[in-house]
C-alpha cells in the first residue's frame, strides 16, 4: 500500500470500497465485557448510497468508524478499496482515512470560534495548508450545498443544517471515494433533512460509496436508497 | 516545513480562540520568569560590580589596627616593605568616609594622584583633580547634591565651611564603586580628612608575582606589629561567596512560587476541557494523525512558554536596571545598603537568559504535551464525546 493511498486506489480498481469481516469491537467496563459491534460481515459496492439503520447503542456508530478505519476492530478485518487497514500502524491507518474517506459527524464536529471555511480546509492543514485549488474547491462545495454566503461566518451563528452542510463540504474537501456519516439528519426539519439527503443521492451519483447510520425514517426509507442494513445490540439483524 | 508552518498558524489561531486561557498562563509565566530573573540579574550585576571594584584594588592592603580598629599608618613603614620579594610597588593611600548631613550618608573621599592614573578614568564629565581644591564625584552624589562641573562642594572641616571645586564627575558604567565617591588630590584629601602629614590610612601593595600574596602577608606581619594585611583574592572570593549565597537563598525562596505556578499549569493543562477533547477528536477524525496533533500542541505551549518566559525578562530587566530593583536590592545587599542609590550597570548574560528560557519553556512544553497525547491516542469517536 502507498501511503497516499492514492496509488493503492489505482491498483485495486476492482476491489469493493469495503470488506469488513467478523468485525467485532469489545470494551471493557470493569469485569463487563460489552460488544458494541458483534460478527458483522458486510461487502459494500463501490458508488452506492447505503443506510445503517437501527435504535440508539445499536452499534451503528461503532461499526461505521471501525469501516472507515477511524476505529480498530477486536476482532476481524477491514479492507478499504481492497486495503486491509485493520493492521496498519496509527499513521498509516490515518493516511488511508484521509485520502479515501471522509467523516461526517454529527453537529458535535464542527470547532467551534472558527469560521465555516477554516472548518473545511482543517484536514489540509497536516498536508501543508491549504493551495489556492483546495481552496477553489472548498469554495465549489460551499457554494454547492447552499452556503457559500456564509464561508466567513463563525460556525455558531449557523443553523443546524447549514452545519450539517459545511461538515459536509469539510468531509469533502480532499475529493475522497468514500462518504460516512453519523446521523447526517438528527436535529434537521424536514426540509433540511430532505435536503441532505438528495446531497447524498447527489454524492452517490458523482460515483461515491456513500453509507450513513441513522435512525430517521426520512432518510432510510428514502428510495435513492440502495441499500438498507438493520442493525440490533451491535449485530446485523437484516440487510 | 510547510506542514510545520501550517500546524504553527493553526496553533496561533488555537490560542487567539482560547485568548483568555492564553493569556493567563502567559502573565503567569511572565510574573514567575520576573521574579527569578530579577533575583537572577540583580545578583549578576552586584558581582559584577564587586568584581570591578576588587580588580582596582591592589594585591595586598596595609592596615595599621589599634584596639583592633583601624587606624592611621606611618607612611614611612612603606619603606619596610620594599625589599620583599616580589614586592613591585608599595604606596601609601589617604582616603576615608565623611559623614554628609546633608544627605545623611558618608561619602568616600579618596586621595588620587592624577600623574599616576594610566589610561581611562572612567569620567563622565570634566577631568580628574590636579590642584588643592579641586574634586571629582560621583554622578549619583552630583545628583543629589544638585552639583555639576564647575559648582563648588562644602564641606565642614574643623568646624569651618571647606569648598572644593567640582572639575569632573564619575559615570554609571560602576555604580557601586562611584555613586558616594569624592576623588581629589592626596595633598587636600589630606586637609579634608583631617589625616596628617607623614601618616596614610593604609598601604597598597602590588606584587609581581600575585600567587605570591599569602607569602608576602606572613612577612608583612612579621615585619609590622599590628598590621592586618587583607588579600585582594580573598576579598573577591568573600565577595563572590556572599552574593552567591545570598542569590541562591532568595532563588530558593522563589522556587514555591515556581513550583506553584507549574502545579498550576498542570492542573489547568492536564484538566484539558471536553471542548478541546471534543477537538482534538474532530482532528483525529477529518484525518489528522497524532504526531500532527501533537506538534500543534507543542507549537501552542511553545509559543505560551516562549511568550511568557520573554516577558518575565523583559520585566525583570526593567525591574533591575531602570527601576533600581526596589525591595530586592535591600534583601540582596543585606544591611549595607548603599547612599546615594546607586545605578546597575546594564547587562544581560545570554548564557543565563537561555538557560531562564530553558527552565522555563521546556517543562511547561512537557506539562501540556502529555495530556494532549493522551486524548490524541484514544479514538477519535471517543474523544469527540468527550471522553478522557
Amino acid at each position: 500500500m502507498s501511503a497516499d493511498g492514492g496509488e493503492a486506489r489505482d491498483d485495486a480498481a476492482d476491489a469493493p470500497a469495503i470488506a469488513a469481516e467478523g468485525l467485532r469491537k469489545r470494551y471493557v467496563d470493569g469485569s463487563r465485557r460489552i460488544d458494541a459491534v458483534a460478527d458483522v460481515t458486510l461487502t459494500v459496492p463501490r458508488g452506492q448510497l447505503w443506510v445503517l439503520r437501527g435504535p440508539s447503542g445499536s452499534g451503528k456508530t461503532t461499526l461505521l468508524g471501525m469501516l472507515g478505519g477511524m476505529l480498530v476492530p477486536s476482532r476481524g478485518s477491514v479492507a478499504l478499496m481492497g486495503d486491509d487497514v485493520t493492521h496498519l500502524r496509527d499513521h498509516h491507518r490515518t493516511e488511508v482515512r484521509r485520502h479515501r474517506v471522509g467523516f461526517v459527524f454529527q453537529e458535535l464536529s464542527l470547532v467551534s470560534r472558527m469560521s465555516v471555511r477554516e472548518n473545511v480546509l482543517l484536514p489540509l492543514v497536516p498536508l501543508g495548508g491549504a493551495t489556492k485549488a483546495h481552496e477553489r474547491r472548498a469554495e465549489a462545495l460551499l457554494e454547492r450545498f447552499g452556503i457559500g454566503d456564509r464561508a466567513d461566518s463563525p460556525v455558531e451563528s449557523l443553523s443546524g443544517g447549514q452545519r450539517q452542510r459545511a461538515a459536509l463540504a469539510r468531509g469533502l474537501v480532499l475529493d475522497p471515494p468514500l462518504v460516512l456519516l453519523d446521523e447526517p439528519t438528527a436535529h434537521l426539519d424536514t426540509d433540511n433533512a430532505l435536503e441532505v439527503v438528495a446531497l447524498l443521492a447527489e454524492l452517490r451519483d458523482d460515483g461515491r460509496t456513500v453509507i450513513a447510520a441513522t435512525h430517521d425514517p426520512r432518510l432510510a426509507d428514502d428510495a435513492r436508497v440502495d441499500r438498507v442494513i438493520r442493525m440490533r445490540d451491535g449485530r446485523v439483524e437484516e440487510a | 516545513m510547510k506542514r510545520q508552518l501550517a500546524l504553527l498558524d493553526f496553533a496561533m489561531g488555537s490560542l487567539r480562540r482560547r485568548a483568555g486561557k492564553s493569556l493567563a498562563l502567559v502573565a503567569g509565566l511572565a510574573f514567575v520568569v520576573g521574579l527569578f530573573g530579577s533575583a537572577l540579574l540583580l545578583t549578576d550585576a552586584l558581582k559584577r560590580e564587586y568584581e570591578r571594584g576588587t580588580e582596582a584594588m591592589p594585591d595586598l592592603t596595609v592596615q595599621r589596627l589599634v584596639a583592633g580598629r583601624p587606624s592611621l599608618i606611618d607612611a614611612a613603614a612603606a619603606d619596610a616593605l620594599r625589599d620583599i620579594p616580589t614586592v613591585r610597588e608599595v604606596r601609601p593611600r589617604v582616603w576615608g568616609y565623611f559623614f554628609f548631613r546633608a544627605i545623611e550618608a558618608n561619602v568616600t573621599i579618596v586621595g588620587v594622584d592624577a600623574a599616576r592614573i594610566d589610561g581611562d578614568p572612567g569620567l563622565a564629565t570634566g577631568r580628574l583633580p590636579r590642584a588643592a581644591g579641586e574634586v571629582a564625584i560621583g554622578t549619583a552624589l552630583g545628583e543629589l547634591l544638585g552639583l555639576r562641573v564647575g559648582d563648588e562642594l562644602g564641606l565642614p572641616v574643623d568646624g569651618e565651611m571647606t569648598f572644593s571645586r567640582v572639575v569632573g564627575t564619575f559615570g554609571a558604567g560602576s555604580a557601586l564603586r562611584s555613586a558616594d565617591l569624592v576623588i581629589a588630590t592626596p595633598a587636600h584629601a589630606r586637609t579634608l580628612l583631617g589625616v596628617p602629614e607623614g601618616a596614610a590610612t593604609d598601604l597598597a601593595i602590588d606584587l609581581t608575582t600575585a600567587d605570591e600574596a599569602p607569602v608576602v602577608s606572613a612577612r608583612i606581619a612579621e615585619r609590622l606589629e599590628g598590621a592586618r594585611v587583607l588579600d585582594k583574592r580573598l576579598l573577591r572570593r568573600t565577595y563572590e561567596l556572599t552574593f552567591d549565597t545570598r542569590g541562591g537563598l532568595l532563588a530558593a525562596l522563589l522556587v514555591p512560587a515556581l513550583a506553584a505556578f507549574l502545579l498550576l499549569a498542570w492542573e489547568r493543562l492536564t484538566g484539558l476541557g471536553a471542548a478541546e477533547r471534543q477537538e482534538i477528536g474532530v482532528l483525529k477524525a477529518v484525518g489528522w494523525g497524532t504526531a500532527d496533533v501533537l506538534a500543534a500542541r507543542i507549537w501552542e505551549s511553545a509559543a505560551i512558554a516562549v511568550s511568557g518566559a520573554v516577558l518575565g525578562l523583559v520585566a525583570a530587566y526593567l525591574y533591575v536596571f531602570w527601576a533600581g530593583a526596589p525591595g530586592l536590592a535591600n534583601a540582596l545587599l543585606g544591611w549595607s545598603a548603599i547612599q546615594p542609590p546607586m545605578e546597575l550597570a546594564p547587562s544581560l548574560d545570554p548564557v543565563q537568559a537561555f538557560a531562564i528560557l530553558g527552565a522555563v519553556v521546556v517543562p511547561f512544553v512537557a506539562v501540556s504535551v502529555v495530556p494532549a497525547w493522551r486524548a490524541a491516542m484514544i479514538d477519535p469517536d471517543r474523544a469527540m464525546r468527550g471522553a478522557s
